[in-house]
C-alpha cells in the first residue's frame, strides 16, 4: 500500500488540477450570466483589476453573483461528498442524503428555527443540524436490528424517514400563516438567490474541516469497501470511524440545508459519475467530488437563473430533473 | 496563477463583507438622514431621483403623488395605473432580484415590512442603496404612509391633497352606513380551493367594519382557512369572492354555493365579486375599496346615488 502512495499522490494532483480548471471555468461562466444579461469579456476585464463595465457591473459582479457562485460551490461540494460518504458507509450505491431523509430532517430542524425567530447563524444551523442528527439516528435504529448497517433495510427506512419528513414540514407550514411562508415554500425548493458573501463565508468555514477530516478518512473508507470484518484486522477501530463520519458528513448536509434549502440527488449524480471516470479510490474521488461537485452546482444554478424568462427558478428543480432519473436508472440497474 | 487571483479575491471579498458587517450605516453625501416607520435611521437623497418600488402598493402611491417620472422599477403585478406596467420589472416583492435592482442604479428603494424579505432589505443596504421601510398595516397607517412617501419625495402639498380626499370619502362613508338598522354578517372569501377568509389583522376586516358590516371569520389568524360546514354554519348575510383567481371562476363558485338555498346570502340573492386590488393593497385606492364594500354591504343605503354595487 505505502510503495503505491506517491503514485496516488501524483494521480490525484492530476485529476484535480483538471477538475479545479473546470471548477473554475464554470464559475467564470456564473459570474458572466445573470438576469441583466452580461459578457465574459466584461468579467474577464473586472478579473484583471480593470474598471472596464462600470461601477455598476462590478457591483453585480462581485456583490452579486460572486456570492452566489462560491455559495452553489460550497453546496454543491457537500453534497456531493455527502453522497459519497453516505455510498461508502452503507455500501449501497442509492444512497444520498435527500434520499435518505437526512436534508429533510435539516429542514425540519431549520424550519422550526425560523419560525422560532432564531438567528440564521448560529441559531437556525444549529436547530437544522439537531434535526439532521435525529432523523440520522432514527434511521439507524430503524435499520439496525441484525447487523452494524443492513443496506436495502436502511434505504427502505431512509425512504420512509423522508416521506415523514416531507409530511412534518407541510404540516409545520400549514399550522403557520405568516408572511415568512412564502420565502419558506421557495426556500424548500433549494434557493442560492439570497446570500451575501459573509454568509457564504460561515459556510465554508463551517464545511473546511469537516472536507479535511473526510479526506484523512478517505483510505479507511476505501478498506471499509472491502468489509468492516477485513477492516478490523487491519487494525481500524470501525464503530469509531463510521460514527465519526456519520456525524461529521450530517453536520455538513445541515449547514449546507439551513443556508440553501432542500437540493436533491447531488449527492447521487457527482459520486457516480466519477467513480465512472477515475474508478473507486476514495483518496482521489474525495477532492474529486469537491471540485466535481461544485462545478455541476455552479452550473445548475446558472441554469436556473438564466432559463426563466421572468424572476427565477429554485436549482433542486433542476437538480431534482437530472438526478431523479438518473436514481430510476440506477435502482434498475442494481437490481439485476 | 489564475488559482492565486481567485483565492485573494476570495479573502479580498470576505474582508469586504466582514467591514461592511463592522460599518452597519453608511453616510451618503449630500443627503439627509430620516427614521423610516421601522424606526430604522435611513440616510436619502436630497431630492432622490431614480426610484423603484419595492411593492404593488407603493407603485400606486408613488403614482399618485404624481412621481412618477422618477420611479425607475417595479415589481411584478404593478398593475395600476397601466402606465405602471411598462417600467421595468425587479422581481415579485417577496422574491426580489437584486441583481436587476442593482442595475438599475436606484439611489432610492422603498420597502413595505410586511412582504419585502427583512435579508434583501439587508443585502440592498450593504450594496450602499438606501432603503426606506413602511408598514402600512391599516387604514390610518396608509394614510400616514402617503404623507411620509410625499415628504421624502419632496411633494407634501400632492400627498396632503390626497390624504383629505381619503379622509372626507371615509367621513361621507361613515355618516352613510350610520344610518343603517342592522349589521349584516359578512363573509369574505379569498381563497376557492382551500376556502380561506380573512381575520382581524387584515385591511379587508378594517374595511368591513368600517362599510357597516361584520366579519364573521374574525380571530387572530390573518387567513383563516375554513371548511365547507364552518361556512354554511356562519350563516353569511352577505357573500363576498375577490378576484384573487381570474378566469370566470366566481360563477363557479357562486352557482356552488348556490346549493345551500337556507344560507340568507343565497336566500336573498347576495352573493358578490369584488377586486381585490381595491381591497389589500395599501394605496390610496383602499377608499375606492371601502365605498365598494359599503354599496355591497348596505345597498338599501346607496339606492340614491347611482346602482353600480356590482361590477
Amino acid at each position: 500500500m505505502n510503495s503505491k502512495t506517491p503514485v496516488v499522490i501524483k494521480r490525484i494532483l492530476i485529476i484535480n488540477s483538471l477538475l479545479a480548471l473546470l471548477l473554475l471555468g464554470t464559475m467564470f461562466l456564473g459570474l458572466s450570466m445573470g438576469s441583466t444579461g452580461g459578457s465574459m469579456g466584461d468579467v474577464w476585464r473586472s478579473l484583471k483589476g480593470e474598471e472596464g463595465g462600470g461601477a455598476m457591473l462590478n457591483d453585480i459582479i462581485w456583490k452579486i453573483r460572486f456570492p452566489r457562485v462560491i455559495l452553489a460551490a460550497l453546496v454543491g461540494a457537500a453534497l456531493s461528498v455527502g453522497g459519497l460518504v453516505f455510498q461508502a458507509l452503507l455500501r449501497n450505491p442509492l444512497a444520498e442524503p435527500y434520499i435518505l431523509g437526512i436534508s429533510g430532517g435539516a429542514a425540519i430542524g431549520a424550519i422550526s428555527g425560523i419560525l422560532m425567530g432564531l438567528a440564521p447563524f448560529p441559531g437556525v444551523s444549529l436547530s437544522a443540524f439537531c434535526g439532521s442528527t435525529a432523523t440520522l439516528v432514527l434511521i439507524l435504529i430503524l435499520s439496525s436490528g441484525q447487523a452494524v448497517m443492513v443496506k436495502d433495510a436502511l434505504l427502505l427506512s431512509g425512504v420512509m424517514v423522508n416521506a415523514f419528513c416531507t409530511a412534518v414540514i407541510m404540516f409545520l407550514i400549514s399550522m403557520t400563516q405568516d408572511s415568512r411562508l412564502h420565502t419558506i415554500m421557495f426556500w424548500l425548493m433549494g434557493d442560492l438567490s439570497s446570500v451575501d458573501l459573509h454568509q457564504a463565508g460561515i459556510l465554508a468555514l463551517m464545511l473546511a474541516p469537516c472536507f479535511l477530516v473526510i479526506f484523512r478518512l478517505s483510505n479507511t473508507m476505501n478498506l471499509l469497501l472491502l468489509g468492516s470484518d477485513l477492516a478490523q484486522t487491519m487494525g481500524i477501530n470501525v464503530k469509531v470511524v463510521i460514527l465519526t463520519l456519520l456525524v461529521v458528513t450530517s453536520f455538513m448536509v445541515s449547514a449546507t440545508v439551513s443556508h440553501c434549502g432542500l437540493i436533491g440527488f447531488v449527492g447521487l449524480v457527482i459520486p457516480h459519475l466519477l467513480r465512472l471516470i477515475f474508478g473507486p479510490d476514495h483518496r482521489i474521488l474525495l477532492p474529486a467530488c469537491i471540485l466535481g461537485g461544485g462545478a455541476y452546482m455552479v452550473i445548475c444554478d446558472l441554469l436556473a437563473r438564466v432559463l426563466p424568462a421572468q424572476g427565477e427558478m429554485s436549482a433542486g428543480v433542476i437538480t431534482a430533473m437530472i438526478g431523479a432519473p438518473l436514481f430510476i436508472i440506477l435502482l434498475k440497474r442494481s437490481g439485476r | 496563477m489564475n488559482n492565486l487571483y481567485r483565492n485573494s479575491r476570495l479573502t479580498t471579498g470576505l474582508l469586504i463583507a466582514l467591514s461592511i458587517l463592522a460599518l452597519p450605516t453608511f453616510v451618503v453625501a449630500e443627503g439627509r438622514t430620516v427614521r423610516d416607520q421601522l424606526g430604522r435611521v435611513v440616510s436619502i437623497p436630497l431630492t432622490p431621483q431614480r426610484i423603484i418600488a419595492l411593492a404593488p402598493s407603493i407603485t400606486e402611491i408613488i403614482f399618485a403623488l404624481d412621481q412618477a417620472h422618477r420611479l425607475k422599477g417595479v415589481t411584478q403585478y404593478s398593475d395600476y395605473p397601466e402606465a405602471a406596467s411598462i417600467l421595468p420589472k425587479v422581481g415579485s416583492y417577496v422574491h426580489l432580484d437584486v441583481e436587476k435592482i442593482v442595475a438599475l442604479q436606484p439611489d432610492l428603494c422603498i420597502a413595505v415590512k410586511d412582504g419585502n424579505p427583512l435579508t434583501v432589505i439587508h443585502r440592498l443596504e450593504s450594496l450602499d442603496i438606501p432603503v426606506y421601510a413602511v408598514d402600512p398595516r391599516n387604514l390610518a397607517a396608509v394614510m400616514d404612509t402617503v404623507t411620509e412617501i410625499g415628504a421624502v419625495l419632496g411633494s407634501q402639498d400632492r400627498a396632503e391633497e390626497i390624504v383629505a380626499d381619503m379622509r372626507r370619502r371615509i367621513e361621507t362613508v361613515r355618516t352613510t352606513v350610520a344610518k343603517a338598522r342592522r349589521i349584516p354578517g359578512v363573509f369574505f372569501q379569498i381563497g376557492i380551493a382551500p376556502i380561506v377568509a380573512v381575520g382581524t389583522h387584515t385591511f379587508i376586516h378594517e374595511l368591513i367594519v368600517m362599510a357597516g358590516g361584520r366579519n364573521l371569520t374574525e380571530g387572530p389568524l390573518p387567513y383563516p382557512r375554513l371548511s365547507k360546514e364552518q361556512v354554511i354554519g356562519l350563516a353569511p348575510d352577505v357573500f363576498i369572492i375577490t378576484s384573487m383567481e381570474r378566469g370566470g371562476v366566481f360563477d363557479k363558485v357562486k352557482a356552488e354555493w348556490k346549493r345551500w338555498p337556507d344560507m340568507p346570502a343565497v336566500k336573498n340573492d347576495r352573493i358578490v365579486l369584488a377586486d381585490s386590488n381595491l381591497l389589500d393593497r395599501a394605496s390610496p385606492r383602499l377608499v375606492n375599496g371601502l365605498e365598494l364594500l359599503a354599496r355591497l354591504i348596505h345597498p338599501e343605503l346607496f339606492e340614491a346615488e347611482s346602482k353600480r354595487g356590482t361590477p
